[in-house]
């Protein structure tokens, strides 16, 4: 049992930096210096960005029409559900003042809807979107099947409450003559959505490629049936639809609808003049005492029209600016009579 | 006697000798010690109920049922369950090593064989089959893994010397004999078993092992109550938020929505959304928390293991961390509890120095006369030409070799008394060696310089006593042995030299022997009364030295009357007594001597720097009062600056009431009368008053206190006065206390004062307070290990406990509230974001982030780096927090984490979290991307939010480390490397293909994280949650700084040109005269020796009858017996039986 030093020199711990708590490291110890200079440049930076957030944000336009009580009428139709097939437009006159420089993107904008519900989130099928399997609609509860037991495509509360307005802008030429601003609905969702998220079932055509499903209970009609003028734009594939699938974060939210086609009279941008909007009013806001509205908006470098970041990156930098100042004048103010270390540790 | 100390259990043991099968009637206990937990087939069960009982592991299986219900699951079960299995597995991985390694320990003693009668044959047993009432057969230095009853020995009468390293730490040898009865009976060494396995005084001593918890442990558990409650304040809030919101917009929203199914009474919604809520909030005391805790720990306790500064060469024994869990609690260490024998001392002997005749022999003197350090190196005396000489012995002092030379009389006379006047047995071993067995280790080492000196102690008989006096062998008669008691303090031999005169040798406590010499020795008595005191000023142990001619007639007369009073029936204590006094006067001073009891090494820097530390130091000993007041001057402990010395030795309540009434009185006497009226009140709030009052005690007090005081001091109504007393004493001393007192002491300070303790021990006595304190710390590399079994840390030396509490105990500390303030702050950052987003989404328990994101956030993205912090950061280098132990502490004030600290944390996490919100919520309010395209979906909110969340944490991180290792930086940057890889791997084409339906955020990471906005986005929430932190940060160190504040200043501008500079406690030594008298010794071995009883049969010569009358032959054994008790009672007080 005895051990002497010679038996056992493995009991000896090893001399490594690790193990005695040596390792070469840097101390972060900063200066004050340094720390006032960070704060003075992260002040310049911030009050920077925020001006020229700003000035960018004030250099675009945007354009919102609230239609949901100008429309009154078709709006009190919608409230009652059994109307559904009932067919309603109105029309919404605006005028333009100043032109739309450059890309204008149209939008429609919901107030009150919440595509973040928990439940609501949930109920779609990424499977059945993906193409691969049209009758996967496990997690579309409370829509995934009819009440005759087909699976409904697309399913799900997501699928089921697509917006399904149609608005045409058509721009008011001289007194008589309205034109239709020309209007793309390409490139109105991201690629990998339209590309990779969403596929159709692979079959030569699109209704058989359906068969056996239904579609959902709100919808007029089926998913292959979407868009009658394109038949590439149908299916899973409706960029329409896509941009629905793609869920809002709040219950406010816009999203894009249509872009300017910058062709004829609109090459430069959408120029100024009267407008109006014509909807064929279906998305029946009313009931759930939502609002929605058109968005007409350019853009800046940052992407949309958004004062917030910019008034947020001003007061931040402001901030930072006077709890520098602050700072450097305690710390010049103490400097005179702090007390060196050795004042205070007596050993 | 031995069965009636069962009573407790049992009233009555029948046991029949060599009768297995009378004995298997009752069903004893098998011999086989079972200290392990688990077999192989009850480890799952047991092992997963045991863990479950843990309230953590608990709650999160709670969750995990709450998750798998469909109506309130708000989150996927993979977020609760795939950290709950690794946690339960890494816990199972260790448990089972554990008890592997017991199994081990196990096995090794239950194997060990033994020799048991059995069938009338002497057969090899292991020790694990023996069984109750088996005869066992034992040889010389064999273990004994039983309770055994000696039945007979080979010694004569029955005795035999056993060793209790393994129970008390004790390593000198105690006498046992066997009755008279079964003595006769054989020759070998045989014994009865008597208690078997988990029976034995050694199981049944042990104690429970009470499983400790650190401070900081209980309050994250009291933390953690609150955040559920603040969590069930949260979740209540949202519930009614959704059961408003329901009624208000819900109802028709859903309607449309749903239709028909989503008709829901409002305020069962509330109800489910209330667990949901709960489920998804969870994340603020995630199960990696605890996980995370323990690995720190382990991590330092390997720190600990490795140090190679605590590593003692000498034993070749590393420091040792035996308990993994309570690291951070040695830094808030606030008293230390030391035994003195073999933790503080070396329980080590020598002969250092001595007075003869008014001359000081021992001196090492330089050349111009003056004094100095023996660590000078200087020739030792060469003792070669003596044959009989002890090597390790060495001395310094050449003079006192040349005066035995030129043969001073009073100098062979001094060493004669020496090599006479003494207990101990001698005995030759296979060498033809001397080989001393002594019952004191001072007696020890005065023989054994003798020895050295030529004057060499070789044998004796009950009458005689040989020694070897410079190369002549002379026997001496022993006339009487004037044996030791505590009254007496000193002991005398009577002989008759060959020349046929009588003489009185005594040695004794200078006090006592000073009052008994004959006045012509005025003079010798004030020199070497002045040499005491210089011995007693270097904290050695002091005895004086005197001897009287008596003439035949005069010691015949009072041999006569010692005959008469011991066959008298009434008084023969007294007068034997009367007539030892009568003998032992007028003595003729030879000189004293001076013992050093060795300190360990390093001892008084360690106490020290400790007190330095404020950690009150108290030594709780077995020894005498005059030993452990010997040894606290030594350590520095006490000094005669101090103010006061209090000394409580009453025998009854009463007197130990006035006495510390006394104390007290006269320590706020000095000090301001007032607080005098303040200490009367009721007795809670005097505990309270302590702490103020302590703070207007001005001076140095000590406090010394006896065990039998302590017993009474103890009682409940004096108990407070005690401790109050005691806390306000720089040092407390408490001699001759039992084990069970130390741990009574240790719970005493433990409970009033709400200290954090430690106790450091050696020996098994020390076992009930290590077991106790909240720390225990054995010494290990020594014989027996019992506390080293029971302790938590073990290391070699005593003076590594300052390391182990200054700088591994003060970084634990550190480390793990750096730890916990941050990971607090991570997760309320990251999940009350939930909460904010709660007011958005309808109160409808929807997350903010990816379910992916949760579940991996705290194992993957964020662990590493604050595990990093949490294991190697440092404040200050270990030098520093040697050098400058008030560093100490923050941690006994509890600064650095404490309720306080966490609501701040608690506050930052939770301002983090509205900017972690709300900046992206006002930004993406009315957003579109680049290119025009969707930017506010849920999806890309989530990544901006995770992004962001991410990235502040990671710098937050940054920020608080102070010791930036390669580790360190590997983890920051690699976490954050690893997230974004992850993230892209997760979003990227190819694992959508596989899993739809779990990674339905294909493409998301691509679009958002090129979008400027975004980043954006990401840039302005980094730098207005990291921006105000550093900013308060700055101002406080900038006001307020604190000492390791102002040291990392220092250190960071002092890296380059720095030569260390070691501060070395200045070592003050007292010149005030103490009695010093130290002798630890037993009564009741001098009428061993005088009867013979301890001597083989060979040795006896016949008897001359002079001393066979004095005792009749059972006397000695009783007395012995009786004066025993003492010390026997201490220990069977502690548990029951005593063998």
């Amino acid at each position: 049992m005895k051990r002497t030093p010679q038996d056992c020199p493995s009991r000896l711990p090893e001399n490594t930096a690790v193990k005695q708590q040596q390792l070469p490291a840097c101390r972060l110890q900063l200066s004050a210096t340094g720390i006032l200079s960070g704060f003075f440049a992260t002040g310049v930076f911030c009050l920077g960005m925020g001006v020229i957030l700003i000035l960018s944000a004030k250099s675009s336009t945007e354009i919102e029409i609230n239609y949901t009580k100008i429309c009154a009428s078709c709006a009190k139709l919608r409230e009652n559900a059994r109307n559904f097939d009932k067919e309603c437009t109105c029309s919404i006159p605006f005028h333009l003042t100043q032109t739309m420089r450059g890309n204008v993107y149209m939008y429609y904008k919901l107030y009150g809807f919440y595509q973040n519900l928990h439940g609501y989130l949930l109920s779609r099928s990424n499977s059945q979107l993906l193409g691969t399997d049209v009758k996967d609609v496990e997690t579309c509860a409370p829509f995934s099947k009819s009440h005759d037991g087909t699976p409904i495509a697309p399913c799900g509360a997501i699928a089921n409450s697509l917006f399904n307005d149609t608005i045409i802008l058509s721009y008011k030429l001289n007194s008589s003559v309205h034109i239709q601003v020309p209007m793309l609905r390409s490139g109105i969702t991201w690629w990998t959505d339209k590309y990779v998220k969403f596929r159709n079932p692979s079959s030569s055509n699109l209704s058989s490629a359906f068969a056996g499903t239904t579609k959902p209970p709100s919808w007029p009609k089926p998913v292959y049936e979407l868009d009658e003028n394109d038949p590439g734009n149908n299916g899973f594939l409706n960029d329409d639809f896509i941009v629905w699938m793609r869920t809002a974060a709040f219950p406010t939210f816009k999203k894009l609808y249509r872009r300017l086609s910058r062709t004829q009279h609109f090459i430069e941008g959408l120029p100024a003049g009267n407008y109006s909007f014509n909807v064929s009013y279906n998305f029946p806001v009313t009931r759930f005492q939502g609002e929605k509205s058109v968005v007409l908006s350019t853009l800046t470098w940052s992407g949309g029209h958004s004062l917030f970041l910019g008034l947020a990156y001003t007061v931040t930098g402001a901030m930072t600016w006077l709890a520098a100042f602050s700072m450097m004048a305690v710390h010049l103010k103490l400097k005179g009579k702090r007390f060196s270390p050795d004042d205070k540790v007596k050993l | 006697m031995f069965c009636s100390e069962k009573k407790l259990l049992e009233v009555e043991r029948k046991v029949k000798a060599n009768d297995r099968e009378y004995n298997e009637k009752f069903q004893y206990a098998d011999n086989r010690i079972h200290t392990s937990k688990y077999n192989i087939l009850t480890f799952l069960p047991i092992n997963l109920f045991e863990q479950f009982q843990r309230v953590a592991n608990a709650y999160f299986l709670f969750l995990l049922i709450l998750q798998l219900i469909p109506e309130i699951s708000s989150l996927t079960w993979f977020t609760t369950i795939v950290p709950l299995v690794l946690v339960i597995t890494m816990t199972a991985v260790k448990d089972a090593t554990d008890d592997c390694f017991r199994h081990k320990s196990d096995n090794q003693v239950n194997n060990r064989q033994s020799e048991v009668l059995i069938d009338g044959k002497l057969q090899n047993e292991k020790w694990m089959n023996v069984k109750v009432g088996d005869i066992i057969k034992l040889e010389n230095n064999q273990f004994v893994a039983a309770d055994l009853l000696l039945l007979s020995s080979s010694e004569p009468h029955g005795l035999c010397y056993i060793e209790t390293a393994e129970l008390d730490g004790e390593t000198n040898l105690k006498v046992r004999h066997a009755l008279a009865v079964t003595s006769e009976l054989g020759a070998d060494i045989s014994r009865l078993a008597k208690f078997d396995g988990p029976d034995t005084k050694l199981m049944q001593n042990s104690g429970k092992t009470k499983f400790k918890r650190t401070s900081i442990d209980r309050l994250m558990n009291t933390l953690v109550l609150w955040i559920f409650g603040f969590l069930v304040c949260l979740g209540i809030i949202l519930a009614i938020g959704n059961s408003i919101w329901e009624k208000q917009v819900g109802d028709q929203f859903r309607s449309f929505l749903f239709w028909k199914e989503g008709e829901k009474n409002s305020v069962f919604s509330g109800f489910l959304t209330f667990w949901s809520y709960i489920i998804i909030l969870n994340t603020v005391v995630p199960i990696s928390l605890y996980v995370s805790v323990e690995v720190i720990r382990l991590g330092h306790s390997y720190f600990i293991n490795w140090d190679r500064k605590m590593y003692y060469s000498g034993k070749a024994t590393p420091a040792e961390a035996r308990t993994t869990t309570l690291n951070e609690e040695l830094g808030q260490i606030e008293y230390v509890f030391s035994d003195k024998t073999g933790t503080l001392t070396q329980n080590i002997m020598t002969f250092k120095k001595c007075s003869i005749n008014g001359r000081i022999y021992g001196e090492v003197q330089d050349d111009l006369g003056q004094k100095t350090d023996i660590t000078k190196k200087k020739e030792p005396v060469d003792f070669s030409v003596n044959s009989q000489a002890e090597r390790t012995f060495q001395f310094f002092d050449h003079n006192l070799m040349e005066a035995i030379k030129l043969g001073d009389p009073k100098v062979h006379e001094f060493l004669r008394l020496l090599a006479l006047c003494h207990t101990v047995m001698s005995e030759e071993n296979s060498a033809g060696q001397l080989i001393y067995q002594v019952q004191s280790p001072d007696e020890g080492a005065l023989v054994t310089a003798a020895r050295n000196f030529g004057f060499t102690f070789k044998s004796r008989t009950p009458e005689t006593i040989t020694i070897e006096e410079l190369g002549t062998l002379v026997t001496y008669q022993l006339l009487a042995f004037l044996d030791f008691n505590n009254i007496r303090k000193r002991m005398s031999v009577i002989v008759r030299n060959p020349k046929g005169q009588i003489k009185l040798y005594s040695k004794g406590a200078d006090t006592i022997l000073f009052e008994k010499l004959h006045p012509s020795n005025e003079d010798l008595l004030t020199l070497t009364s002045d040499h005491l005191s210089e011995f007693a000023g270097e904290g050695l142990r002091t005895l004086a030295i005197a001897y009287r001619d008596l003439d035949d007639k005069y010691f015949k007369e009072w041999h006569k009357m010692l005959e008469d009073a011991n066959t008298a029936t009434d008084e023969r204590d007294e007068r034997i007594a009367g007539l030892y006094e009568e003998i032992e006067r007028d003595l003729m001073l030879l000189g004293a001597t001076a013992v050093e009891d060795k300190l360990q090494e390093g001892v008084i820097e360690t106490v020290t720097s400790l007190s330095l530390a404020n950690i009150k130091i108290w030594v709780l000993t077995g020894d005498k009062q005059e030993t452990a007041i010997n040894i606290g001057y030594a350590c520095n402990m006490l000094t005669d600056d101090m103010n006061d010395v209090f000394i409580i030795a009453g025998n009854t309540a009463a007197e130990v009431r006035e006495e510390l009434r006394k104390a007290k009185e006269n320590l706020f006497g000095q000090n301001r009368s007032f607080s005098n009226g303040r200490v009367v009140f009721e007795k809670k709030q005097q505990l309270e008053l302590a702490s103020v009052v302590e703070e207007t005690i001005t001076g140095d007090y000590a406090l010394v206190i006896n065990g039998h005081s302590l017993a009474h001091a103890l009682e409940s109504d004096v108990k407070n006065d005690l401790l109050e007393l005691a806390c306000m004493c720089k040092t407390v001393v408490c001699c001759r206390v039992t084990p069970l007192q130390k741990a009574q002491v240790v719970e005493l300070v433990k409970k009033y004062r709400n200290a954090v303790t430690l106790a450091i021990g050696d020996g098994a006595n020390d076992v009930s307070m290590i077991k106790c304190a909240h720390i225990g710390v054995g010494i290990s590399g020594q014989e027996g290990l019992q506390a080293v079994l029971a302790s938590d840390y073990s290391f070699a030396q005593f003076r590594y406990l300052q390391r182990l509490l200054l700088v591994h105990g003060r970084w634990s500390y550190f480390r793990m509230c750096k730890f916990l303030c941050y990971f607090f702050y991570k997760n309320f950052a990251f999940t009350l974001v939930h909460f904010w987003f709660g007011f958005f989404c309808g109160f409808s328990a929807q997350t903010v982030y990816d379910q992916w994101f949760i579940t991996l956030f705290n194992i993957v993205y964020t662990s590493l780096p604050v595990l990093a912090m949490g294991i190697f950061d440092q404040d200050v280098n270990d030098q520093n927090s040697m050098d400058y132990p008030q560093l100490y502490q923050p941690g006994q004030l509890n600064l650095l984490f404490n309720k306080r600290k966490f609501l701040i944390c608690m506050a930052h996490g939770i301002y983090t979290s509205l900017a972690l919100f709300f900046i992206p919520y006002g930004a993406f309010y009315n957003a579109a991307g680049e290119d025009g395209q969707h930017l506010a979906d849920y999806q890309s909110f989530a990544v901006t939010m995770a992004t962001s969340l991410v990235i502040v944490v990671s710098v937050q991180i940054a920020l608080d480390t102070s010791y930036w290792t390669v580790v360190n930086h590997v983890f920051i940057w690699g976490s954050i490397a690893t997230y974004f890889s992850i993230l892209f791997t997760m979003h990227s084409n190819g694992i959508f293909a596989i899993f739809p339906n779990q990674f339905p955020f294909v493409g998301n990471a691509r679009h958002s994280l090129t979008q400027k906005c975004i980043w954006l986005v990401i840039l302005l929430t980094t730098v207005a949650s990291v921006m105000p932190v550093v900013a308060f940060r700055f101002l406080k160190v900038d006001l307020f700084p604190t000492l390791s504040d102002q040291l990392r200043q220092r250190q960071k501008a002092q890296k380059k040109a720095r030569p260390l500079h070691s501060r070395r406690p200045q070592t003050r030594r007292s010149s005030s005269r103490r009695s010093g008298y130290a002798f630890a010794h037993q009564e009741g071995y001098g009428e061993l020796i005088t009867s013979g009883k301890n001597m083989r049969a060979k040795n006896l010569p016949p008897t001359s009858g002079l001393e066979k009358t004095l005792y009749n032959s059972t006397s000695w054994i009783e007395n012995l017996c009786k004066k025993t008790t003492d010390t026997v009672s201490s220990f069977s007080q502690d548990k029951t039986v005593k063998l």
